[in-house]
């Protein structure tokens, strides 16, 4: 079992560095000028080349990774060029929202999800059971800014709920309804694969022998479906919503920008939009870094949910 | 189990927001309340030496003051800092006598001392700082006793006074700007205008309280202090839509973000009230280099002025916000030549066919204009945002009708600047603000500033010294004169097919008594005196 997680921890490092060098290049490779967009539509020549200088955008492209290599490497992500706040300030500051937001959308769609995927497998072929699939195939295709948009307009139509911004701490009444609306959008992704998922692994074991078996010994229809088939229907479910995380965080992207959430995502996007190299840097780290530890926590799991995975280690 | 989650949630929601009675948070009018004011993008900082982004613009006018400020008609000059102004003969030096009764918002006395320091860190040669032009030919600038400063010029300049009326020239504190240094304008910003810099979280929202003891307000203003208001919060909404929606459910109470589609909802809805300034000058064009082989000749470039119908770009993509331009500059600006020809600049395609022909250009077989064997094939550089993309494509179909085959090239916000100091294109567009016409002939059409802002690369001694001339009068007259014709020379050069005049619209919300914006720089609250709850 350590040794798994060291093998992992061993990758996860490469994948890191790979990804630093991707978004520094990735940048580098943008027609974009944060000196001529800081000097604006009437800055001449000069004043956008002392800006250049400024930012120490004139040195060689290697030598400037090299510096951010040394700097990441001692844990200084730098300061935004644009307003000079620190980059790792700014990350931690907004990666409370964004978890805040990514564990209230799970909190309602996973279960909601598994629910309706379970439904649907003990019921498969029927009526009910294509209704919740056409359900969660729409859950898929529909755009999270569609749902957001029209979420707003009812919301500002009946003012039930605050359309922007986050409130208060999230466990008051104003923090809640806040939330509510960002993460009942976010939360539509998830419902869909989850749903399908379930169903599909739970279709599975639910002809096997053993639970077979268990109805045989007369238990009941709930125990049945939630404690025997359940158990092994867990390991696809549990891989896939690891997987979701990385769909979550796009939907995220989306979601702070429509309800003005103070997110990573939306960090992102304003780093990027404003060539804000250091700033955009540290959050593509950042979302990186959550993926592959997600991924680390799903491994753990399966040694958890698997004694065979416990036990071949 | 039939219950479908979505309705689940909602009903829940539903539940929480009836028990915490989701009223708008906001004190009462008696104590000022809280002033939401709501926008799509956030300054870089707040900075006045070196930030160029209207959105910097928009928090400085609130939280400095600057010497000299203008009247709602963007053409007379009213006192600021300064009570009173005197211009030598020469028209070198101006003496500015400040007022004695300024304080900062820390309580410190705003001193002729400050003066020098604000400017001399702006004009600190190599600087990473912005917009410098605007402050003239500097000889020097020194205080004469603690409420007189002597600002001398190496040369006249005209437009110096109403550009000292812009966000640039906000007084700062120069020794909180040493101390802080590259923090300047993030953490902090200590100034004398009617509210104070309390707090900025990026991307999210600037709070400001009102400046207790402020009474220098500009004298034709309703208010000259104190503000109204006890807090204003300017507030980042990045989607449009929800900025809209937002004042609807009077979460934001005033905005001149809104998308253009959702006015004509806001017009009629009873609670909002849309207002205007008397004043506001932002022109969208389209730039021709007359460098590149085929925008050589001026029968082409004005037929392709000719082809495009701007009264169908207003109507269309501005929804009737803005109006159909057929100069460079606003009509209602100062300095604006009433003589000049305006025809070339209408809607006329049979004449932009007929002159084509002139120009020995006929159609070939795929009804694209040829000549000896080339195609009239022409590039355009724009950007990449709905209406800019709308307006381009509207662009593209007009040229098309007359024959010319148009490629659009849309680029980001920031990767535009760059791409645009290419030599690979035909044709740009762009909008941009200006204070009069003298402001808009210095930006683009002198041959110092090619290639960039003067992407259409005039050279042209005899536009440089009417420019210069009018720069360098000593009084009304002689400089109208000159930049009157100045602006008859490129206006008939052809360099610019002007699109719509857009004018600034405020949405003020139910709670807001209506207000008279101001159009300088585009930043609509101006400093925020006449904002008051009902």
């Amino acid at each position: 079992m350590i040794g798994r997680l060291l093998h992992r921890l061993m990758t996860s490092f490469l994948v890191l560095v790979g990804v630093l060098w991707i978004g520094f290049m990735m940048l580098q490779v943008l027609p974009a000028d944060p000196a001529a967009v800081i000097a604006g539509p009437t800055g001449t020549e000069a004043e956008i080349e002392a800006i250049r200088r400024h930012l120490g955008l004139d040195q060689p492209l290697a030598f400037q990774f090299w510096l951010y290599l040394q700097r990441v490497a001692v844990g200084d992500l730098g300061r935004s060029v644009i307003n000079n706040a620190s980059v790792a300030a700014e990350l931690l500051r907004a990666a409370v929202p964004t978890l805040e937001l990514m564990l209230a959308s799970m909190a309602w769609a996973v279960p909601s999800g598994l629910l309706l995927g379970a439904f649907a497998a003990t019921r498969r072929g029927g009526l009910m059971d294509r209704a919740v699939m056409a359900l969660s195939v729409a859950g898929v295709s529909v755009p999270v800014f569609w749902v957001g948009l029209l979420m707003i307009q009812f919301a500002a139509a009946t003012r039930f709920f605050p359309i922007q911004g986050r409130g208060g701490p999230l466990w008051t009444a104003e923090g809640l309804s806040h939330i509510i609306l960002p993460a009942t959008a976010l939360g539509l992704i998830l419902i869909g694969p989850t749903a399908r998922m379930t169903r599909t692994a739970l279709a599975d074991t639910l002809s096997a022998d053993y639970v077979r078996t268990a109805r045989a010994k007369g238990a009941s229809e709930l125990r049945v479906v939630a404690d025997h088939a359940m158990r092994t229907a867990w390991l696809p479910i549990v891989t896939l919503l690891g997987l979701q995380v990385g769909t979550l965080m796009g939907g995220a992207v989306v979601t702070e920008t429509i309800f003005s959430w103070p997110g990573v995502g939306r960090l992102a996007v304003g780093a990027i939009v404003s060539s804000d190299y250091p700033l955009a840097q540290g959050a593509i780290l950042f979302l990186a870094t959550a993926f592959i530890v997600v991924n680390i926590v799903v491994d753990l799991l399966y040694g958890v949910l698997d004694p065979r995975v416990r036990r071949s280690a | 189990m039939r219950k479908s989650p979505l309705s689940l949630s909602l009903c829940l929601g539903l539940a929480l927001g009836a028990a915490a009675g989701l009223a708008p948070a906001a004190g009462s009018a008696a104590d000022g309340g809280t002033i939401t004011l709501g926008r799509s993008s956030d300054g870089d900082r707040y900075d006045p030496h070196r930030s160029s982004a209207l959105a910097a613009a928009e928090v400085l006018y609130m939280v400095g003051d600057t010497l000299v400020t203008l009247g709602y008609d963007l053409q007379t000059l009213h006192p600021g800092l300064a009570k009173s102004w005197e211009l030598s003969d020469d028209g070198l030096t101006y003496t500015f006598h400040l007022r004695d009764d300024v304080t900062y918002c820390d309580g410190r006395k705003f001193t002729a001392k400050d003066v020098v320091g604000t400017m001399d860190r702006w004009l600190k040669p190599d600087a990473p700082n912005v917009s410098t032009w605007k402050a003239g030919n500097v000889d020097s600038i020194t205080a004469a006793d603690d409420f007189t400063v002597v600002y001398k010029l190496q040369e006249p300049n005209s437009a110096l006074l109403y550009q000292m009326a812009q966000f640039n020239f906000v007084m700062i504190d120069p020794e909180q700007a040493e101390a802080l240094g590259e923090d300047f304008g993030v953490t902090a910003f200590n100034g004398t205008g009617p509210y104070c810099f309390e707090s900025w979280q990026p991307r999210e929202s600037v709070v400001l309280r009102r400046h207790e003891g402020y009474t220098w307000g500009p004298e034709f203003m309703s208010n000259q202090g104190p503000a109204k208001a006890e807090t204003v919060i300017w507030k980042i909404v990045p989607e449009e839509a929800t900025l809209a929606a937002s004042i609807t459910a009077g979460e934001v109470d005033a905005s001149y973000s809104v998308p253009s589609w959702s006015l004509a909802q806001f017009e009629a809805d009873p609670t909002t009230a849309l207002l205007r300034p008397e004043a506001s000058f932002r022109t969208h064009y389209l730039g021709m280099k007359i460098t590149r082989p085929n925008m050589q000749d001026r029968k082409v470039r004005e037929a392709v002025s000719l082809a495009i119908d701007q009264s169908a770009i207003a109507d269309a993509i501005f929804f009737g916000t803005a109006e159909p331009a057929t100069a460079y500059y606003s009509q209602k600006a100062l300095d604006y030549n009433p003589e000049i020809d305006q025809s070339p600049f209408g809607y006329d395609p049979e004449r932009a066919a007929a002159l084509l022909a002139e120009a020995g250009w006929a159609k070939g077989a795929d009804g694209v204009l040829e000549k000896g064997g080339e195609k009239l094939t022409l590039t355009l550089y724009g950007f990449n945002n709905s209406s800019s993309r709308e307006a381009a494509e509207a662009v593209q179909s007009d040229l098309r009708k007359i024959g010319v085959d148009l490629a659009l090239e849309l680029y980001d916000n920031t990767a535009i600047w760059g791409k645009l100091r290419e030599q690979t294109y035909d044709l740009y567009q762009m909008d941009y603000p200006y204070l009069n016409a003298g402001d808009a002939l210095n930006l683009y059409f002198l041959s110092a500033n090619v290639p960039s802002p003067n992407r259409m690369m005039w050279e042209d001694p005899t536009t440089d010294k009417l420019i210069e001339d009018g720069n360098k009068a000593t009084n009304g007259d002689a400089r109208h004169a000159a930049y009157a014709e100045a602006g008859k020379v490129v206006h008939d050069a052809l360099l610019w097919k002007p699109l719509v005049n857009e004018s600034l619209v405020v949405v003020a919300g139910a709670r807001l008594k209506p207000f008279q914006p101001h159009g300088i720089s585009g930043a609509g609250f101006n400093n925020g005196l006449t904002l008051e709850l009902k």
